[in-house]
């Protein structure tokens, strides 16, 4: 028993260790903002539990949906301990995932989660106090059920990376999950003209496992005290078979992805920047991961696009193609990381153009899809437009550029491909910079089509050609930026790719976030995440809203206040949202290196 | 005669830690020149420096008289270089790797091919035609880094601890490649910390011990009457540091 014991809680002890060791720098940084964000998260759960059971059961579906698809997108989830360091011990599979599972107890993400679930006190509080002996229980296991989850569903993923089949399967389903998160307010409407959230769908939530900890609740806050517990045992049940399932993935966990093994075909470039593309074609074919990725760019693209469908409104069908562009440039940020020490190759024969092969190659496995999509579903909704063609062009061209050129000035260091451990999902140690960059690309390249847009916003038809050339310009400049980049500097890319190390920052430059006082990194953190919120929603947003006369008032404080203030309101929202950017700007500003 | 490598007072710093103390080294024409160091010592730094991938803090570094770091495209082009542990394009197999390469490197496509087809035979890769360099094991991996060394025909290799986990089957390949490259007039740096290896093969030896040169000539003059072994460790070993047993495995 003792033994049984000890496996948890030196585990326990191992995490928490590590988790202190790297409560420095820019992780805390990361941690901090993540941890002020969940729990803003939280906070509206709890409000949520104050409302509507309906409503809380939504809440903890959203909740559910974060643990399961999170880590598919933030570098395969919490890895701190990772079953490869207790190889070694032979552990029977079933004490090293209960021990691992104690591991992942520990952290910033499990007890934000816990805290949402303290909703499930509050729901049985406003029925019958008694059925706050249910939430309690009800609380723990809703909580491991998250958790084991989030691990089931990067274990199976990390299977299904392992064959094609089931790499364009997974990219499918998860694409079209997101698409459908990402398009809520569709499936809002919908329900809003069947109006409000009919029973069917109140029972539904709560046949889905994140609403089993409800159910007990608000059985045991009724009296039913027999479905509560047969809520409360199917909790623990699946508990035990996801622990089980879990134990039984970890044996299976057995490197990364593997390459598909169809036949070879012969290099038949004749020259340096041919040889380039031949390579990054193989690549992209071979590496699984990036069929995953490619297939979730297309599935996402698509299934967004087409979501509007549910309404009858086909009018987004046609924007498939821009928005699958702009997933694919996001999935392929940190094209030079993920390829790890593998630079110094290039570092050795100077001169070859590598940029430019990286993006023919990259324009050649995006482009033609793109552009298939883009023609065949404006023929299918209503015919060609100049704003979607123009953008089409204006993002190849501009992912293209920006891919690399990021890629190349804030390279996240990835691990060597044949280092990495059993999680194909991770690409790096930095998974928060990787996943900080794949937002960043995204945005970067939406800005490239602003030209375009512009222009056939004005201009219509004529407009359409000025995406081309934007797309070119962007295309060859940036490209021709990010290949200066690798020349100069490729030595300190190559020596930070191999240390994971960032070089000092040169005098006169302006300080690096994790060089600054924790005090100061503090205050950048928070100037960072919420100067957005008066400056977008509080600001901008109200004060479309009152030029254009539109009614709804929202969360929009200004909106909610006399005539005579509203325009002094978002005045002061705006400067407020600029002040706490100019703030964050300012402080590595002052701090910078004499 | 121009020496194939010269480095003049090369130095790095990482943070506080001085890596490489403006080393001085001059590798003659024909030699088979072996580094040795213990871990830690500046070997790996010290190559680096030498041919390209890492940007030295002062000091220059020249091949054949070609500054690496002022002329780069001339001096690397004369330079084959086995660096230890980097990545290579994983996702292509042995072959793919040298075509690749080869037309990165600015040979013609027949050239590539001949050389490829060449290479992977003498160096036992051609079995393993559709594995990808991802599944090779670290002895391939060591053998499809010499031949990626190899293929421009350089006149002069730099090899960071070409041995280094290598079986002793593909020692020998290896080893009989790198004799017969000095035979036909190559020079050869590299660099291990197995001291018996480098009488073997060497006839140059240049001791490294923290960032500085301890010892530098031919392997005569380095070791004297003695074996390598004895004057390494006299030149870099800590005095009176007893080596201490292990008391729970002595019964």
């Amino acid at each position: 028993m003792a033994v049984a014991l000890t496996v948890p809680g030196t585990m326990a002890g191992m995490k928490l260790a590590v988790l202190r060791n790297s409560m420095s720098g820019q992780k805390a940084g990361l941690i901090l903002t993540g941890g002020v964000l969940g729990l803003a998260l939280a906070g509206g759960t709890l409000f949520a539990a104050f409302r509507s059971g309906d409503l809380l059961a939504a809440a903890y579906a959203i909740w559910m949906l974060g643990w399961i698809f999170g880590p598919v997108f933030s570098g395969g989830g919490d890895e701190t301990l990772r079953p490869e360091y207790f190889t070694l011990l032979g552990l029977p599979p079933r004490r090293l995932a209960a021990g691992l599972l104690v591991g992942a107890f520990v952290g910033v993400a499990p007890a934000i989660s816990l805290l949402a679930l303290a909703g499930l006190a509050v729901a049985g509080v406003r029925q019958s106090p008694v059925a706050v002996v249910v939430a309690l229980p009800a609380m723990f296991l809703q909580l491991a059920v998250f958790v084991l989850l989030s691990r089931v569903a990067v274990a199976v993923l990390g299977l299904a990376l392992r064959s094609r089949v089931g790499a364009v399967g997974a990219g499918v389903v998860n694409g079209a999950i997101l698409a459908a998160l990402g398009q809520g307010w569709v499936f809002a409407v919908a329900l809003g003209q069947a109006g409000g959230i009919t029973p069917e769908a109140s029972a539904a939530l709560r046949y889905l496992p994140s609403g089993w900890g409800l159910a007990a609740v608000e059985a045991a806050g009724t009296g039913s005290w027999g479905r509560a517990g047969l809520a409360l045992g199917a909790l623990a049940l699946l508990v035990a078979l996801l622990l089980a399932a879990w134990a039984a993935l970890l044996t299976r966990r057995t490197g990364s992805a593997r390459a598909s093994a169809r036949g070879r075909r012969p290099i038949t470039a004749a020259s340096a920047p041919g040889a380039v593309v031949a390579k990054e074609l193989r690549i992209w074919s071979r590496d699984l991961v990036r069929t995953h990725q490619l297939t979730f760019a297309l599935a996402y693209g698509v299934f967004f696009a087409a979501a509007p469908l549910v309404l009858g409104v086909d009018g987004m069908l046609p924007w498939a193609g821009p928005i699958f562009v702009l997933m694919a440039a996001a999935m392929s940020a940190n094209m030079y990381g993920v390829d790890g020490t593998a630079l110094w190759l290039t570092l050795v024969a100077p001169g070859t153009a590598d940029v430019r092969g990286r993006q023919l190659a990259w324009l050649l496995v995006v482009g033609p899809v793109a552009v298939a999509l883009t023609l065949a579903f404006s023929a299918v909704a209503g015919g060609p437009d100049p704003m979607v063609l123009a953008l089409t062009a204006a993002l190849l061209g501009g992912g293209a550029g920006i891919v690399p050129l990021v890629s190349v000035y804030a390279l996240v260091p990835g691990t060597d491909p044949h280092r990495r451990g059993g999680n194909p999902l991770r690409f790096t140690e930095d998974d928060g910079a990787m996943t900080g960059m794949a937002y960043a690309v995204l945005a970067l390249v939406a800005l490239t089509g602003a030209p375009a847009a512009a222009a056939v916003w004005l201009y219509g038809w004529a407009g359409a050609a000025v995406g081309v050339l934007t797309g070119a310009l962007f295309l060859w400049g940036l490209g021709l930026l990010a290949q200066r980049r690798l020349h100069d500097r490729g030595p300190e890319l190559l020596q930070l790719m191999r240390t994971g190390k960032r070089p000092p920052a040169e005098p006169g430059g302006w300080t690096r976030f994790d060089d600054l006082p924790k005090r100061e990194r503090i205050i950048m953190a928070v100037c960072w995440t919420f100067g957005a919120i008066p400056l977008f929603p509080q600001g901008v947003v109200p004060a479309l809203f009152k030029v254009n006369e539109v009614e709804s008032k929202s969360w929009f404080l200004a909106l909610h206040l006399p005539e005579a203030f509203q325009w002094p309101v978002i005045a002061f929202m705006v400067l407020l949202g600029l002040g706490l950017y100019g703030l964050g700007v300012w402080i590595p500003y002052r701090h910078r290196k004499p | 005669m121009t020496p194939a490598l010269e480095i003049t007072g090369l130095s790095k710093t990482f943070g506080e830690k001085i890596a490489v103390d403006h080393v001085d080294l001059a590798v003659p024409q024909g030699s088979f020149y072996g580094l040795v160091g213990q871990n830690g010592a500046g070997k790996t730094t010290t190559l680096s420096m030498a041919v390209g991938l890492l940007r030295p803090d002062g000091g220059s570094a020249r091949i054949f008289g070609a500054d690496v770091w002022s002329d780069p495209s001339r001096a690397l082009s004369m330079v084959g270089v086995l660096p230890d542990g980097m990545a290579m394009p994983e996702r292509l197999t042995g072959r793919e790797v040298l075509t690749y390469l080869g037309l990165l490197r600015g040979l013609p496509r027949e050239v590539v091919a001949e050389r490829a087809e060449e290479l992977l035979s003498v160096l036992e890769l051609d079995a393993a035609e559709k594995t990808l360099v991802i599944e090779y094991s670290t002895g391939m991996r060591k053998k499809i880094g010499l031949a990626v060394a190899l293929l421009h025909a350089p006149r002069l290799l730099v090899l960071d601890e070409p041995f280094e986990a290598v079986d002793p089957v593909s020692a020998a390949t290896i080893k009989t490649i790198l004799r017969g490259f000095v035979a036909g007039g190559g020079s050869i740096v590299l660099s291990s910390h197995v001291m018996a290896l480098v009488e073997q093969l060497c006839d140059h030896v240049g001791v490294i011990d923290a960032g500085r040169v301890a010892a530098a000539g031919t392997l005569e003059e380095v070791r004297g009457e003695r074996s390598l072994e004895d004057t390494f460790v006299e030149l870099v070993g800590t005095p009176g540091a007893g080596v201490k047993g292990l008391s729970w495995l002595s019964r």
